[in-house]
């Protein structure tokens, strides 16, 4: 009888705590903010910062980590070669990190060798997966590079004019406009051709995007703004040329990509003319261009495989110095402002049972995976699958605060035109309208202390 | 239980706890600092600088008299060269590698086939041409392919006319690379020196001396790993030795592979000790008035580790066949030393170099 008393206390107490503790997310104060990555946050503020592996990966998942951070560095030269053999015929590097500096973001220059920008271009219309329609000689995207003997496709000239802003406090700035000339292309242009550049992006914390559930992001969505706040926020939904299905996009400056592996595969075959599994056909296929070698695909499987989990591993560091007053004050003005409303700071990611450290992470990317809006001046004016020519995803913060030292001179939005955080909130336009207004009228101390929280980040 | 309440008690000695002692270590963490920046890494990349000079020399001469005696000098400077910039590769950090001057002059694998196709062209080999190319196309080694040949023994009369031209902007490069990493450390905009010597005391790069100090042990264990055989299986040495390939050695025409290892390490050790030329406060110095075991261990790992070199009799591309063992005692040597500078100084640095 005892015993059946015993019992029923223990369940009673267990009903008890487990009605007390629902089991969800622990509250705010429970965690530290200096974890951006959760368990895949390490603590390094070098110009390394971005090149770490999560911490604790068993010995062999350091190895292939370890591979495929060499290969990400190697340099590919000319087929037939011993090593590293297939770059080009037309390309628009030569190694993932001579965009990549530190795995980071790059330099927004074309044709040099430290050059990180690219192009892609499209006619109107969409292919026969809803993607952009790719113009008859050139590819989806312009390789201004080439081997000896042979032409690039283009060559792209950039020029900046100033554009000047002016606060409501009478302070002012100075915007570079960014502007685009195609040279010397090897084939006329299409009618109507888009153009549209990317400056390469930080590659690290891709296993936790990766590992959000396709759920959250769409609980983020407000297509038709029905919470009038101004914001949207939609999904785009791309083909995956590996799986051949259509999937959310995560990847890429529009979202265009729903993979680590498709980045990873199309980088090798586009940015650097070397062939893959996934994608084994030349970029320059059907043009006058290609090598017509029997080789590919160039890149040996357990290559892409071991840059892709590379690419998946890398550590996002944390923040520093989470308890400077001002700095709080400016992650209040953050929220205040509503750059939180796309800039998602915290999301949990789901499971994932090969990788721990990526699996079940409160994580801190300030964004939501989202397309939005952001004004005709940053607007590229090319449709990819979903995303209209106004619409860029959200960029994630995580890291912007440690650019200057990954990359010497920091860049930043999709075409490096901002050369400080100040100057890529005032490009912010269509739905961050609002935001970038508030940011203006606030007194200048204000907007110093919400740049110096995103420094932190 | 005694006995371990004795044991911990006196394990615990602490030997720094007399300040004027603390203020001794403060002191020679800067005077470290100081004398690895213009001992260890200004005097390196002076050095540098001055063999880049005699290297476009050389190759200047050869150009206007192509005879033998030109061609043995030309590859003596080759060579010199290399031996600098092996050491140097002791401490590659700082500019080295933020301004990408490494990846300029010592790329590697070499586009020999965009190469051999660039030479047969009739494109123009100017300098101003050669900053163009990719940086597999600039450099060392496509100088050593052309001074060398594919066989190592290329006579004068085998250099061709467009051989000339590229070697000549080649050498013209590789100076002016040499001169701009020399000058990164001793003048703006970079004066990186200034940013190692003040670290902690107001460096733009560096907010603490430890932080400088990290960077100098991760150096030292980085070329360990890239040399010998890292945690990654990969290295140097490893890779074509696992293949059995001598095509995927680096420097295989001058066959220098060996000596090119062996002055990494002795690189490194420099780093350790605090001289190029001139002999300064070194690492050895904070680790000794902390903890002489360990740095007995550390100099010991390092020597040993050097003088495994030395028992390879052939060249790296032959020994790769013929001399296994050997080869597998210096993958050994290095890793023991790498384990040692990873489990023990970094520990170290973080223990005792807090500001």
């Amino acid at each position: 009888m005892k015993k059946f008393w015993v019992i029923v206390s223990l369940s009673i107490a267990v009903l008890v705590f487990s009605m007390c503790n629902k089991a969800d997310v622990f509250p705010d104060s429970g965690y530290d903010d200096r974890l951006s990555g959760g368990m895949a946050t390490v603590f390094d503020e070098t110009s390394k910062a971005f090149t770490n592996m999560v911490p604790g990966l068993s010995e062999r998942d350091a190895i292939v980590h370890g591979q495929g951070d060499k290969s990400f560095e190697q340099t590919f030269v000319t087929a037939p070669a011993p090593v590293n053999s297939g770059l080009g015929p037309i390309y628009n590097n030569v190694s993932c990190i001579s965009c990549h500096h530190n795995d980071g973001k790059g330099t927004p220059t074309v044709g040099a060798p430290n050059s990180s920008m690219l192009f892609r271009m499209s006619i109107p219309g969409t292919d026969e997966h809803g993607g952009p329609l790719i113009a008859a000689g050139f590819g989806a995207q312009l390789q201004d590079k080439a081997i000896v003997g042979r032409q690039p496709e283009v060559k792209i000239d950039i020029s900046y004019t100033d554009l000047p802003v002016t606060y409501p406090d009478g302070s002012t700035v100075t915007l570079r406009n960014p502007h685009y000339k195609v040279l010397q292309n090897y084939l006329p242009m299409p009618a109507s051709y888009m153009l549209t550049l990317r400056l390469a992006p930080p590659v690290f914390g891709a296993g936790l995007l990766e590992n959000i559930p396709e759920q959250t992001i769409l609980s983020y969505a407000d297509e038709n703004d029905a919470d009038n706040d101004g914001i949207s926020g939609k999904p785009n939904y791309v083909y995956n040329p590996y799986t051949k299905k259509t999937e959310l996009g995560r990847f890429g400056l529009k979202a265009n990509t729903s993979s680590i592996l498709v980045q990873v595969a199309s980088a090798y075959q586009q940015d650097m003319g070397v062939t893959n599994y996934v994608f084994p056909q030349e970029s320059s296929f059907g043009q006058i261009q290609d090598d017509g070698y029997k080789d590919d695909p160039e890149l040996p499987d357990t290559l892409l495989n071991a840059v892709a989990f590379y690419i998946k591993s890398l550590a996002v560091p944390a923040r520093r110095n989470v308890l400077d007053a001002e700095l709080k004050k400016g992650e209040a003005i953050f929220t205040q402002i509503n750059c939180s409303g796309c800039h998602k700071p915290t999301v949990q990611t789901g499971v994932d049972v090969s990788l721990p450290q990526v699996s079940g992470q409160r994580i801190h990317p300030y964004t939501d995976l989202l397309l939005h809006d952001m004004g005709d001046d940053l607007a590229d004016n090319r449709p990819d699958f979903k995303a209209t020519g106004k619409e860029w995803r959200t960029m994630p913060l995580w890291g912007i605060g440690l650019f200057q030292k990954t990359n010497g001179t920091p860049f930043y939005l999709h075409d490096g035109r901002a050369r400080t955080l100040e100057e890529a909130i005032l490009w912010h336009g269509g739905e961050a309208t609002a935001s970038k207004t508030k940011f203006m009228q606030l007194a200048a101390e204000d907007r110093t202390r919400l740049i110096k929280f995103l420094g932190s980040l | 239980m005694t006995a371990a309440t004795l044991t911990y008690i006196s394990c615990n000695k602490s030997d720094n706890s007399s300040p004027g002692n603390t203020d001794d270590f403060a002191t020679l963490e800067k005077t470290v600092l100081t004398d690895f920046t213009n001992n260890v890494a200004i005097a390196g990349y002076l050095d540098l600088d001055n063999k880049a000079t005699v290297l476009n020399d050389a190759v200047q001469a050869l150009n206007t008299t192509t005879n033998e005696a030109n061609l043995t000098a030309a590859r003596n400077a080759w060579k010199g060269i290399r031996t600098v910039w092996e050491l140097s590769e002791g401490y590659l950090f700082g500019p080295v590698e933020d301004n990408e001057y490494d990846p300029q002059t010592d790329t590697w694998p070499t586009d020999y086939v965009q190469m051999d196709s660039l030479l047969a062209s009739s494109n123009p080999l100017a300098i101003s041409d050669l900053q163009q190319l990719d940086y597999s196309l600039r450099g060392y080694h496509p100088l050593e392919y052309i001074l060398f040949g594919v066989d190592g023994n290329v006579p004068a009369s085998g250099i061709t006319a467009r051989q000339k031209t590229y070697m000549v902007s080649l050498a013209t490069d590789i100076k002016n690379v040499c001169h701009a990493l020399y000058t990164s450390w001793i003048a703006a905009p970079t004066n990186f020196g200034q940013m190692v010597t003040t670290a902690g005391e107001g460096s733009t790069v560096y907010a603490k001396k430890q932080e400088v100090y990290i960077k100098i042990a991760e150096g030292m264990i980085g070329i360990c790993e890239e040399v010998g055989r890292s945690s990654e299986n990969t290295g140097k040495i490893y890779e074509p030795f696992i293949a059995k390939d001598s095509n995927i050695v680096e420097s295989p025409y001058s066959e220098n592979s060996m000596t090119d290892f062996k002055n990494n390490i002795i690189g490194a050790y420099n780093v350790y000790l605090g001289k190029y030329v001139t002999q300064g406060k070194g690492f050895t110095d904070l680790v000794k008035a902390k903890n002489t075991s360990l740095d007995n261990t550390i100099k010991q790992k390092f020597e040993a580790a050097i003088s495994s070199f030395d028992n390879v009799t052939m060249s790296f591309e032959k020994a790769i066949f013929e001399q296994r063992t050997q080869l597998q005692t210096i993958m050994d040597k290095l890793s023991d030393l790498k384990t040692t500078l990873d489990e023990q100084l970094n520990p170290f640095v973080i223990q005792y170099i807090k500001d």
